[in-house]
């Protein structure tokens, strides 16, 4: 028995075949085959190869049915492998995640980034996200007032 | 990706240039300035921002003016390293997986960081998640949150988080702000077509109204009320002591709920809508009465087991409800007991501009904030021709809401008013239509057992009218017929062939 295949196009024009099932965990994706506008495959300009191949990687995944039986527990193990990426990559899949409509992807791509965050302090922050101060020593000290109860 | 449904999401304000705010800095350096806003195309002055805009804001400004500074950096960008290329939305939604020291820790990182960890829907949310509704309003959100578990932090000034940043630039943020802080335009409240009548009797208002399925504001009908006596905020706090009244996700006595609604200022304030508030306060019941208009209430059959159907509504100026239609295909009356409310309607068959039903009707994508719909979307229907129905309804007003209509209410100053849905004769057939839906248990509102309502009342209307259902039904059936009939002679006058003979 073969299973419906649709063709997904990413923005720097790579071909994938992709079962119909395991696509349509996009909600963008799932309209467009609703809508029946997918017989020419379906272009996605906001999504390079490179991502694409990761979001199909998910989706394959998380397709769970009795051909693929998992449980939860296997699944968020698999979920922290998947996301040991570097960060540019994360916050694409979160563009990609978003833009597809992949809720699930899109919880998981999110936490992983408010991890990043929670725990650390501000300088460690900075370094994370390669960013630069740019408040001036009174502001800083200002700011850190403010907030004084959030370091206690 | 968004949470709810909102149009500020959308490109659309971006595209529509002569709606692009300036806001006008006075000096470079200068910290945020007057609180003037021009609209290029006004032809009536500026927005008017509420009175005492809070000190919080600060400093955000919509991306338009960064085109305007050329050479500028937007310290947005740069605040946020490489985040930078996740919009504002997503980032807020990563913000809102934080806790509230790590909102902390995060404000002190850059000046973007600073803007965005002090956002205050992610500081409401906290509150209410955690606090529910037993929280002590400070002002705003954050300080309400720090004040509650950390009492014995001293805030410098204020209290609020007062630094000004220059160079952020953010459509998103700015809007948010604006929303949250302007007052209604004039212009948006001078049209007023509904037709009044007063006195009127209960037949004239079913044949003229109730039955066309046309709205109406009645007047006088609440002139035996004791509530428009003694409905006051005291009063009301007094005589509900300290039962808890449900405010959107949480439920709040009245005294902490008027301590927030004084000192609100956002885009869609929480709005106190109770629909037990008779059963939990039952002095309350006595004193309001239905008007005599709306006295057949045909779900009253299912007793106890009914849907929810009336509501006590409390909210400030700029709460209120955005566009939709009322659930499970009933009417509605609203009667103002004080204050003063804005109504749009527009008719089953008309969406109006900026919203958009899924398919099944289940969802309802439109803008955030009332306010935001008008800034955006009013203006449209001014060339329509089915131009919406609008009405001020003042204290002592009943506003009529036919079955199906689409309707947005916001609250010109704190107001109070009762609320009822109700199905009579006139719309039973369409109740019933719409709870036979596949997807009436989605749709169907305010009853836990949705599967078998349509079913139950069914039944129930049956044992108690019996028959009514059958003649509601034959005499659809002729008016289709009779209308079939009209149209297919309309249809063949068109045609030559066609000759009158007198």
């Amino acid at each position: 028995m073969s299973s419906k295949m649709i063709v997904l196009m990413s923005s720097d024009g790579q071909s994938f075949e992709v079962e119909e099932a395991v696509a349509i965990q996009s909600q963008t994706i799932a309209h467009m085959v609703e809508d029946d506008c997918v017989a020419d495959g379906i272009p996605l300009a906001n999504v390079e190869s490179k991502i694409l191949v990761k979001v199909i990687e998910y989706c394959k995944k998380y397709h769970v049915d009795e051909a693929n039986p998992i449980s939860e527990e296997d699944l968020n193990k698999w979920d922290e492998k998947f996301m040991d990426l570097e960060q540019s990559t994360i916050f694409e899949l979160i563009l990609a995640a978003n833009y597809l409509n992949i809720k699930s992807l899109f919880d998981l791509t999110c936490q992983t980034v408010a991890d990043m965050i929670k725990g650390k302090t501000p300088e460690e922050i900075r370094s994370t996200f390669n960013i630069e101060n740019d408040f001036t020593p009174e502001e800083e000290e200002a700011v850190r007032k403010e907030n004084q109860w959030a370091f206690e | 990706m968004p949470k709810c449904k909102n149009l500020l999401l959308t490109s659309k304000r971006r595209k529509s240039k002569s709606k692009r705010l300036k806001l006008h800095q006075h000096e470079p350096e200068s910290l945020f300035p007057e609180k003037e806003v021009e609209e290029e195309d006004e032809d009536e002055g500026g927005f008017k921002l509420k009175i005492a805009a809070p000190s919080q804001e600060h400093g955000v400004q919509p991306l338009g003016n960064l085109y305007f500074n050329p050479g500028a950096v937007n310290v947005r960008n740069t605040g946020l390293g490489n985040l930078q290329i996740l919009s504002d939305e997503l980032v807020l939604d990563i913000l809102g997986l934080l806790g509230a020291n790590h909102l902390g820790v995060l404000a002190t990182v850059t000046k973007s960081f600073y803007i965005f960890a002090n956002h205050e829907p992610l500081w409401r949310n906290l509150v209410l998640e955690e606090l529910k509704g037993d929280f002590l309003f400070n002002g705003s959100w954050r300080s309400t949150y720090v004040a509650a578990y950390h009492p014995k932090f001293k805030f410098a000034g204020d209290g609020e988080s007062n630094l000004k940043i220059i160079d952020f630039y953010s459509d998103y943020l700015f809007q948010s702000w604006l929303c949250a802080n302007l007052e209604m335009k004039p212009k948006w409240l001078r049209r007023d077509n509904i037709t009044r009548v007063r006195g009127i009797s209960v037949e004239d208002f079913i044949t003229k109204f109730e039955e066309p399925n046309k709205p109406v504001l009645l007047e006088g009908c609440l002139d035996g009320w004791p509530a428009i006596e003694k409905w006051s905020r005291d009063y009301l706090t007094k005589v509900v002591g300290d039962v808890e009244f449900a405010v959107g996700p949480v439920e709040m006595k009245l005294e902490k709920y008027f301590r927030y609604s004084d000192g609100a200022r956002e885009e869609r304030p929480l709005y106190l809508f109770d629909p037990k508030f008779a059963e939990k306060v039952p002095v309350l019941d006595s004193e309001y009465d239905v008007p005599v208009y709306f006295r057949e209430d045909l779900f009253g059959v299912l007793g106890n087991e009914r849907p929810d159907y009336r509501w006590i509504i409390i909210g400030p100026a700029g709460s209120g409800s955005s566009f939709h239609i009322d659930p499970n295909s009933t009417s509605a009356w609203n009667a103002v007991i004080t204050g003063s409310k804005k109504w749009v309607l527009f008719p089953p068959d008309v969406v109006p501009p900026g919203v958009h039903p899924s398919p099944d009707g289940a969802e309802v994508a439109c803008p955030v904030s009332i306010i935001e719909w008008f800034m955006n979307f009013y203006d449209d229907t001014k060339d329509w021709e089915k131009k919406p129905i609008e009405c001020i309804c003042k204290a002592g007003e009943v506003m009529f809401v036919p079955n199906g209509w689409w309707h947005l209410v916001i609250n010109l100053e704190e107001s109070i008013a009762i609320t009822q849905n109700y199905a009579s004769r006139s719309n039973l057939l369409n109740v019933l239509e719409f709870l036979k839906k596949p997807n009436a248990k989605e749709l169907v509102s305010g009853t836990t057992d949705r599967e078998n309502l349509h079913d139950k009342f069914k039944k129930a209307i049956e044992e108690a009218y019996p028959g009514t259902i059958q003649e509601l039904e034959k005499k659809a059936e002729e008016a289709k017929r009779a209308e079939e009939q009209r149209v297919s002679f309309w249809d063949s006058a068109k045609t030559d062939t066609f000759k009158f003979s007198f």
